[in-house]
Parts: structure tokens; sequence; C-alpha cells
């Protein structure tokens, strides 16, 4: 439903190297942010950095981990705002590790980009719209049918 | 029901509120000439056109007798601009991350 960046990026290391500086919170500052991360599933964590005026975010991003497998597999949510409580960005980050002959092949995905009804219009103008928004539609209906059930 | 209850998936889930959306994604265009598009009363094209203003998704201006429906971009023009800040973003960081790597004292 959302869009999302994707990044493929190609080590010459071992996922288990490729996996420390994913995981390991002295190694993520050196090239990603200051974080408290740590590698527990379903853990509270922040990305701090420089607040960024352009993009109205106070550089302080809440995060959660989603999904974890060691060396193979790494999500979490990546959300940021102006600094009221308000949340602008709502994304989720993933990262897929596959070992080759030579190293590492590193996925990232960020998805989640754009609130709902601008993703939609999106969509419908680039005509992909049909199936995916009838899907929710179904589905928005299915659970306001529930509510009244319940 | 009144129009400006409606969500946006009602707004959207209307075929012939997505074909005016698609219609004026690549200019503005008058109501009349919106109407041209459709097999429908001129009232019912209004009513049509008056939904999507209430939500949002298209502006409306007067010149002269004409009235002119509009595209809104924001939400748009707002989504690309996080897709590229982040793209950037990662591109930069994994480039620092390969350096760091290659540079780690095996």
């Amino acid at each position: 439903m959302s869009k999302s960046i994707k990044q493929q990026f190609f080590f010459a290391h071992p996922p288990q190297a490729v996996w420390d500086y994913l995981t390991n919170a002295d190694l993520m500052q050196l090239w990603l942010m200051k974080t408290d991360f740590q590698p527990i599933l379903g853990f509270d964590f922040q990305f701090t950095t420089k607040p960024i005026p352009s993009m109205e975010l106070d550089g302080i991003f809440n995060c959660k981990v989603l999904e974890i497998t060691p060396f193979k597999k790494l999500a979490y949510s990546w959300k940021g705002g102006p600094g009221n409580g308000e949340v602008t960005l709502d994304t989720v980050v993933t990262w897929q590790l596959e070992a080759t002959a030579k190293g590492t092949e590193l996925y990232l995905e960020q998805s989640g980009f754009g609130k709902l009804e601008h993703v939609t219009i999106y969509n419908a103008m680039s005509g992909g719209w049909a199936g995916n928004v009838q899907k929710i539609i179904d589905r928005l209906n299915a659970a306001q049918h529930a509510d009244i059930i319940a | 029901m009144p129009t400006s209850s409606l969500d946006v998936f009602q707004v959207i889930g209307d075929p012939s509120r997505r074909k005016m959306l698609m219609l004026l994604s690549t200019d503005s265009m008058t109501i009349n000439s919106l109407a041209d598009n459709f097999d429908m009363s001129r009232p019912a094209v209004s009513k049509h056109v008056k939904i999507l203003y209430n939500a949002g998704f298209i502006s409306i201006e007067d010149v002269g007798r004409e009235r002119y429906c509009t595209l809104q971009k924001d939400g748009f023009d707002e989504l690309q601009k996080w897709l590229q800040y982040f793209d950037q973003f990662w591109a930069s960081r994994l480039k620092k991350l390969e350096t760091l790597l290659n540079n780690k004292p095996n």
C-alpha cells in the first residue's frame, strides 16, 4: 500500500561482520546515529541526531525491534516528528542479509512513507490502485461490521 | 448522507470520482470540460466535484463564468520529499559503513 525506499549494497565481508554493525549500538553510531539499540525483540529504542529543519524533524527517532533473526534479518519501526509529539514520519526499516561466495548482499527497505490518503491517491494516479485499495476498503468495512457486532 | 462525512475511501471509492482525479492529474479543467467526459447530468458532475473539493483533493477557482478544478498536489510533493531525503540518507550511510568495514582490523 505504501511507498518505500529499497537499496541493495554489497560488502566484501561475511554476514557476521555486517550484522555486528547493524546490531551493536557502539558500532551503529559510527556510521548511522547514536542509539540505545539492543538486539531484543520488542525492545524500544531511539536514534538521535541533530535536528533536521528542512524535514521538520527534531532528530529523535523512536523505534521498536519488530523482527530479529541473527545474521539474516532485522526490522524496526522508525518514527519521527517535529518535536511536539506529532508523528509525521511513520516507517519501518528492514534489513536482510544474504551470504554470497564473496561476502554479503545487504538489502534495505524503508517502508510506510506517506499518509494513507496521499498514497491512495498516488496509487490511483499511477493506475495500480484498483486491487489493493479495494482490499483495504473491504477490510475496513469488515472491521466496522465487527465493531458493530462486538 | 452529507458529503462532508465521506472518508477518503468513500471519496475515491467511486469510479467517476477516480476518473475525475485522473483527468485532473494532467491539467486543471473547468467543470464543464470535466462533464464532457461523463455520461451524467451536469448537477451530478457538480456533486462529485463538491465531494472531491470537501475532501481536499481539489481546489476550485472561479475564472470569469467558468469554475476551474485543480488537483491538490501538496500531499504528493510531501511524499516525494521524504522519499528523496531518506534515499540519499541511506546511500551515504551505507557508504560510510563500507569504509568502516574495509578499514576494520581483522
